[in-house]
């Protein structure tokens, strides 16, 4: 027999199901199942393989640009607290600046460990110009409490985005690269879940914000596949890495309405 | 008008597979997705959004309604080319 003692999800109301998620209690135990014996995002006793020469160079360029990402969302998510429309959503906001401030500080940890002596100077001089441009954007629209248009940018174009380099970029990456980039896919599977989900509910509670967003989507998500797309190509991923992207983001702004 | 009465459903004994990224109470509904080549039995479901398989501890039925705690997602069960598959649902 199913029920409550065996803690089916499935047989959660949708509104149990939300309130579940959105919890910081939830979130603690779902980061304590793959962080718990971690430190800074790899195992302690992780052996590291670090690339060299031209190829390590190309890697703190792409580490470079994932923390101008990272930064992003971390301001981004924290600015959203206090335009989020409700209790839930600002709780769910307080777990994904948390995870966004462990992203960014794993990824400086990384290119310290790949000798990176002053990351913040080596990000300012690596950083994609066009990625620069979306965070300047995202900040504008958190700051004026644009509540629809922010979680647009921040968790369905930005965090789709990332979701997907990360996950190409994980597959070919060295050891410790790769388990710091797994650990932040898992966090990003919440962030860009809660922004699909709550864009679905608002959108089909009224079509009309489609119009707005899609003004959105046409200033913004160029520069951020374009970043993301140059990160794979200097990584040596394959064309169809890079159309893999391309398509991961398309199926979910499709599912969203957007053609 | 006849009803066909309906074959019960085939129950499943779920277990942790390793999962690890909902607490540790909801772990056996989830399990990693091992690619374009993995089969998925007849109480799961692939959530289009993260790409985790969704487990139920019986049959999953085309109407069905599941979540994914992953990614916080409910999704519907429909029927396409013959497969089951989720489909999202705001």
């Amino acid at each position: 027999m199913s029920g409550p003692a065996e803690h089916d999800p499935h047989a959660l109301t949708p509104e149990a199901f939300r309130a579940e998620v959105h919890s910081f209690e939830f979130w603690f135990g779902a980061v304590q199942g793959y962080l718990a014996d971690r430190a800074y995002g790899h195992r302690v006793d992780a052996k590291d393989a670090a690339p060299e020469g031209a190829d390590r160079d190309r890697l703190v360029t792409a580490l470079c640009n994932y923390c101008v990402g990272e930064t992003a969302a971390l301001e981004g998510a924290g600015g959203l607290i206090e335009v989020a429309p409700n209790r839930p959503t600002k709780i769910f906001l307080s777990t994904q600046a948390v995870d966004e401030g462990r992203h960014l500080e794993v990824l400086i940890h990384r290119l310290r460990e790949l000798g990176v002596e002053d990351p913040e100077a080596e990000i300012a001089r690596r950083a994609n110009p066009s990625l620069l441009a979306f965070k300047r954007r995202l900040l504008e629209l958190v700051k004026g409490g644009d509540w629809n248009a922010a979680l647009f940018a921040q968790n369905v174009i930005l965090e789709a985005m990332e979701f997907a380099v990360f996950h190409q970029h994980a597959a070919e990456a060295d050891p410790i690269t790769r388990e710091v980039l797994e650990g932040i896919i898992k966090d990003e599977r919440r962030h860009i879940g809660f922004g699909e989900n709550e864009l679905g509910r608002r959108i089909k509670a009224d079509p009309g914000i489609r119009g707005h967003l899609a003004l959105v989507r046409r200033e913004l998500d160029a520069l951020v596949l374009e970043t993301f797309e140059e990160a794979l190509a200097s990584l040596g991923a394959p064309a169809s890495a890079r159309e893999d992207l391309g398509r991961s983001y398309r199926q979910t702004v499709e599912r969203l309405g957007f053609a | 008008m006849s009803h066909e009465p309906e074959v019960p459903r085939k129950r499943y004994e779920l277990e942790d597979t390793g999962f690890d990224e909902v607490p540790r109470k909801y772990r056996k509904y989830y399990r990693r997705w091992g690619g374009e080549s993995d089969e998925l039995a007849g109480n799961e479901v692939l959530c289009p959004v993260c790409k985790v398989v969704v487990r139920s501890n019986r049959e999953v039925r085309e109407g069905d309604r599941i979540y994914c705690m992953a990614c916080m997602t409910r999704l519907r069960v429909v029927r396409v080319d013959g497969r089951l598959e989720g489909h999202v649902e705001y």
